[in-house]
């Protein structure tokens, strides 16, 4: 159980840009949500298998068929910026 | 819009009434009325009344009409309609239009009904209350200085005022079944994997299901037929057969076994609010229902669990939105880390970036295990709970919600006390269970009380017959007898 969350490492992993005040907000936030969470640690699960989906032992798997989808002008049509037929980023450096 | 779904279905059916002029009706009360309320952060208004035209069209050429001929729906924001602005309640899909129809869409179309609009929402489906919306918060129509609850509060809020006979919510936690219960409104939330997900703008997928709202239990029935069924583009889809839902709410609930778990009448529940639920109860119990106690051991654990996997999944699901595809763009350095990071800033509200960091950090190296592996054993132990609970009982009756409307700005700086809103609601969601609110008694100050109803997996009828047996009980009542 973590006494302190390092939220700026946290806000990296998650892509967020936070402000200092509301890192500083967010960190205590999570640290009482986090110690809430931590009743859980009053069950013995060592013999509980997890749950991560529910049935999926009765879904159908269809065929690998290939069927028309989007077309390139509506799947460019929502984007912030476009260049030629493909979405625009910024350029990027290696970190 | 005094009349229910299958009413206005049949009219329109027989002729007495046209598409348009029930669509017309529908878009003046929500021209009067949503101003104070803000349920809609869109109003289709040409499009409805083209397709209402186009169904009285089809009417007097002779075809057959479908099953929702010239019924106005309302469709919270989270799902895509295309065409018409879909937002999720978020700034970061302010101007979003989507290139296609979510499958609900496609199946509400071709039953004939009339899309009206697009409903608020917190953001994401994330929150309680409905005050998460980048949009202002919708009130409760019954007292409009309180919450509808949320997250599906603008469907719940537009059904209860009668702006649309019926609505689609989604439902993860209680999104669906807490704001009908707040609102007086009936909220089915189906089996995980009844309904088609594609086009539902996630939250979290092992949860998310799409359901209806709706005046009465009959209406919410009608409304589930037509959204039901395999969907070969969600994966999670269940190929199953539906069953004739409205059939289920004329059958007796003679001899059917209730449980009544002791861990929903206990500390934080409202009293006004349990004995509305009990007298719920006891007539059932006088139409012949076999009622019994029945306990579900780690309901006291199911809101930790639920917000270490909502939020893991949340935290992956909304990694989509990075100002690239779709959406918002902040672009200050014209760098690609700085982009993201600047527009998932600016782009999401405070309850968002708190999930998506609570998330992040139960799924990052050396919190795994602790957290996110240890939830998912924990939701094994509530999904067994029930499964036991269900050996002797047919159906679970309960509050759907510990407390009646709360004021606006009540819990909304207090995550915690948010979360614990859905106390009743999570457990049927994180098993994955049909379950629903219908109204019961409201309190002495006239606000409204849901009796959830929570049944066997993929067993809709049932609890559709116990909750028509409950509505005999207590009619539906409309809030916004007078303008707010």
């Amino acid at each position: 159980m973590p006494n302190l969350i390092d939220v700026h490492h946290v806000a990296r992993l998650a892509s967020l840009s936070l402000g200092d005040a509301e890192a500083a907000r967010f960190e205590e936030e999570l640290r009482k949500i986090v110690a809430y969470v931590a009743q859980l640690d009053e069950l013995d699960t060592r013999d509980v298998p997890p749950t991560a989906h529910m049935q999926l032992d009765r879904l159908p798997v269809r065929d690998d068929d290939v069927k028309p989808g989007l077309s390139h002008e509506d799947a460019l049509a929502q984007a912030p910026s476009v260049e030629g037929d493909g979405f625009a980023v910024p350029t990027f450096v290696a970190e | 819009m005094a009349n229910g779904v299958v009413a206005i279905a049949e009219r329109v059916r027989l002729g007495e009434v046209t598409a348009e002029q029930v669509t017309i009706e529908a878009l003046g009360r929500i021209a009067a009325k949503n101003g104070a309320l803000n349920a809609f952060l869109h109003v289709a208004h040409d499009e409805a009344l083209e397709q209402a035209r186009a169904v009285d069209a089809r009417r007097s050429r002779g075809e057959t009409l479908g099953p929702m001929a010239g019924v106005p729906v309302a469709v919270k924001d989270a799902i895509c309609t295309r065409g018409i602005r879909s937002t999720a309640g978020s700034k970061i899909l302010g101007s979003y239009i989507p290139p296609y129809d979510a499958t609900v869409i496609e199946r509400l179309r071709a039953a004939d009904a009339i899309l009206v609009g697009k409903t608020n929402m917190d953001e994401f489906a994330m929150g309680s209350s409905t005050e998460n919306s980048a949009f202002g918060p919708t009130k409760n129509p019954w007292d409009t200085t309180r919450t509808p609850g949320g997250s599906s509060g603008g469907s719940a809020a537009a059904v209860a005022a009668r702006l649309a006979p019926c609505a689609l919510g989604s439902d993860t936690g209680g999104s669906i079944r807490q704001p009908a219960s707040l609102t007086g409104t009936v909220g089915l939330k189906p089996t995980y994997g009844r309904v088609s997900r594609y086009g539902l703008i996630a939250f979290a997928s092992s949860l998310d299901q799409i359901g209806p709202l709706a005046t009465d239990v009959r209406g919410a029935a009608r409304l589930l037929s037509v959204i039901a069924g395999h969907d070969a583009r969600d994966s999670t889809s269940l190929d199953v057969p539906t069953a004739d839902w409205e059939a289920a709410c004329d059958r007796s609930v003679e001899g059917l076994r209730i449980g009544v778990p002791e861990e929903y009448f206990a500390e934080g529940l409202d009293p006004e609010v349990g004995a509305s639920a009990r007298a719920a109860i006891a007539a059932l119990e006088r139409e012949g229902c076999v009622v019994r106690s029945v306990t579900l051991p780690h309901t006291r654990y199911a809101v930790a669990t639920y917000y270490v996997l909502a939020t893991a999944e949340a935290s992956s699901n909304l990694a989509r939105f990075d100002g690239v595809r779709y959406g918002l763009r902040v672009d200050p350095r014209h760098e690609l880390r700085a982009m993201y990071g600047a527009t998932r800033d600016a782009g999401f509200g405070v309850e968002v970036k708190r999930r998506v960091l609570l998330g992040t950090f139960v799924l990052s190296a050396g919190y795994y295990d602790a957290y996110y592996l240890k939830a998912q054993k924990v939701r094994t132990l509530v999904r067994r709970d029930f499964e036991a609970a269900f050996r002797d009982v047919d159906v679970l009756c309960s509050p759907a919600s510990p407390t009646p409307a709360f004021r606006l700005g009540e819990k909304v700086d207090d995550p915690l006390s948010m979360y614990l809103s859905d106390i009743y609601t999570l457990p049927a969601s994180l098993a994955g269970l049909p379950a629903m609110s219908v109204p019961c008694t409201p309190t002495k100050s006239g606000l409204p009380v849901g009796l959830q109803i929570v049944a066997r997996p993929l067993d809709e009828a049932t609890m559709l017959s116990v909750a028509a047996a409950c509505e005999t009980a207590n009619p539906p009542r409309m809030a916004c007898a007078s303008p707010p």
